[in-house]
């Protein structure tokens, strides 16, 4: 009895072994015959097809749109914030040898990113291209005797511009400890780090808000998304189980069966990446002069639109969407392959 | 070909078995049918050969593969040796008649020019190879139960199970459809057929078994081995078919039983 059962054991192995064995060119065969019916339901549910592709390109256009927004407001607060320089008043008529070396020492601190000076000469000639439009000041200015006068009464300064401008100690340390500085500042005008703090408050935590709320949005709408794709493809496989639980009968294996759902679901991805990524382009080109007027800084997102980096753009897009595409079929498909 | 020793199911919400020790022997090249009213068993000892279930105790061996050591990976695979007629023509609706009989050779790996060669010729034997670029929904119930066994059919398979080919169906379809698996079963096709229709039953004069309570009652060959009764719709299984109580080893003979003894029980 027992030699028996080793013997059935040792035939069911062989027969096992026998059917299981699959070769190359039957997995390619499996292969194509999955891309082919993929693509032959994509067809033959057509309304279903669209209705994924449409939610897809829509959130696919909402993630764009988190990007850009997120890329947009970072890069006009960084603009903002790049503006933004710390004055240091020197007496009127300060040497620019003594100019050159405070320029020197304040260059030399980790935190400084740039530092112009200007005598009081500059200063003036910089105070005139600024007032250019005001005629009774042109007038005023226009005697020499006024000219000198304002010359010689005019700080020479230095505008230092900070990496980091949350904190400003170390500028500041040396504005009050250094004794080139303490010698040479003016006395009647203090710094600017005051007067541009609220200013730099203010950028940053916009430049925070746009950087953390980005990618909470972008996380939030990704996750709606799959949600949404996935209940779609779900509704598209619910009212097809039959036709699955069939397929399972007749001795489909996981991948035969797996295989054109997710190829559907990747030609949804595939449309919806190319639908979006154009919409995205031709509304970038269309309201981008627009949004620029009012002072956001488009620059980043235009030099990509206009060019060839707008290829890799739309290759994103479509593999963003097939991946969403795959991730939300195989979720959706996983209870009925059980 | 198939082997029932002491076979068991007992599903976890239900106190009785499915299936109470159930032996049966099917040769190669048998045509066998097994009876009984709606909840004697018959669909889960089918559900065990083609492994949708798996048995609570016993052992089945399937053309010579034990079912224990069929693992999951290795299903799709087995099920590719059965044909299998389902009672509801579970056919892909989105594909056409075509299609749906090559499905079967295309999950096997099987080439096109193989399958171009084959489902012709399968679709000649059940008489619908003018048919062959419909899809199902324009096809009438008797042909969407040829297109199930042409497909069952394609891969040639040793055996061929049959759930209620012939529910839903009129009598002139019901012959028809159970002529075509005579045939099948003439070109060497072992065949399993669960019906409850006592008209194909005594039409054919086969092996009949008879199941009740998940119990095999009865094993024989012959003419009018089983009668339906009409099942007492407020309690199925209470109702028993009327049938031939001689012992099993009595039934095994080939030559179909001098008297018949019909009891109700």
């Amino acid at each position: 009895m027992e030699k028996k059962s080793i013997e059935t054991k040792r035939n069911t192995k062989s027969h096992l072994k026998t059917l299981t064995r699959n070769g190359r060119v039957k997995k390619l065969r499996t292969t194509r015959r999955v891309v082919k019916y993929g693509t032959a339901g994509f067809v033959r549910n057509i309304w279903l097809s669209i209705a994924a592709t449409l939610v897809m390109t829509i959130t696919l256009l909402i993630l764009g749109l988190t990007v850009v927004a997120n890329i947009v407001l970072s890069q006009t607060a960084d603009s903002i914030r790049d503006k933004i320089d710390i004055t240091i008043f020197f007496k009127p008529q300060t040497e620019d040898g003594i100019l050159l070396e405070a320029k020197e020492i304040m260059a030399k601190d980790s935190n400084v990113k740039s530092v112009e000076i200007a005598n009081s000469a500059e200063e003036y000639q910089r105070f005139l291209e600024e007032n250019t439009d005001n005629e009774k000041l042109m007038e005023v200015l226009a005697d020499e005797e006024m000219q000198e006068i304002m010359i010689n009464t005019m700080q020479s300064t230095m505008r230092v511009k900070v990496k980091n401008v949350d904190n400003l100690d170390s500028v500041r340390n040396i504005v009050e400890d250094n004794e080139l500085f303490k010698a040479n500042l003016d006395s009647e005008k203090e710094p600017t780090y005051d007067v541009n703090r609220t200013e730099i408050a203010t950028i940053t935590s916009w430049a925070n808000i746009a950087k953390n709320g980005g990618i909470i949005l972008g996380i939030v709408f990704l996750v709606i998304s799959i949600l949404i794709i996935f209940n779609t493809i779900r509704m598209s496989i619910f009212s097809r189980r039959e036709e699955i639980k069939m397929m399972k009968l007749v001795g489909a294996d996981r991948h035969f069966i797996r295989g054109p759902f997710l190829v559907e679901a990747r030609i949804c991805g595939m449309i919806s990446g190319f639908i979006a990524s154009t919409i995205g382009y031709v509304g970038l080109i269309i309201f981008a002069p627009k949004v620029v007027n009012y002072g956001v800084d488009m620059s980043a997102i235009t030099n990509i639109v206009q060019s060839e980096w707008i290829i890799a753009v739309y290759i994103a897009f479509i593999t963003i969407g097939m991946i969403i595409g795959t991730f939300s079929a195989k979720l959706a498909i996983r209870k009925y392959l059980h | 070909m198939i082997l029932l020793d002491n076979v068991t199911k007992i599903y976890p919400k239900d106190s009785e078995p499915a299936l109470d020790n159930v032996s049966l022997h099917v040769d190669p090249n048998e045509f066998l049918f097994i009876v009984g009213q709606s909840g004697a068993g018959k669909s889960t000892l089918l559900k065990m050969l083609t492994k949708e279930e798996n048995p609570s105790s016993g052992k089945i061996i399937v053309g010579g593969i034990d079912l224990d050591y069929v693992k999951k990976r290795h299903i799709p695979h087995y099920r590719r040796r059965l044909g299998v007629v389902f009672q509801d023509n579970k056919l892909l609706p989105s594909r056409t008649v075509y299609e749906n009989v090559a499905f079967a050779l295309e999950i096997a790996g099987m080439s096109n020019k193989e399958i171009n060669r084959t489902v012709p010729k399968v679709l000649d034997l059940v008489g619908l190879l003018d048919k062959a670029h419909k899809f199902p929904s324009n096809l009438s119930g008797g042909e969407i139960q040829r297109v199930g066994i042409a497909r069952s059919v394609a891969r040639q398979p040793k055996i061929l199970i049959a759930d209620e080919p012939t529910a839903n169906l009129d009598p002139v379809t019901t012959k028809e459809i159970i002529d075509l698996l005579k045939r099948i079963n003439d070109f060497g096709t072992t065949v399993l057929v669960t019906t409850h229709n006592d008209g194909i039953v005594n039409y054919l004069q086969k092996r009949v078994v008879t199941l009740d309570h998940g119990k095999i009652i009865s094993d024989q060959k012959g003419k009018g081995v089983y009668r339906l009764e009409k099942e007492d719709p407020k309690n199925k299984r209470k109702t028993m078919p009327k049938v031939d109580k001689r012992p099993l080893h009595a039934t095994k003979t080939k030559t179909p039983p001098k008297k018949k003894i019909i009891r109700t029980i």
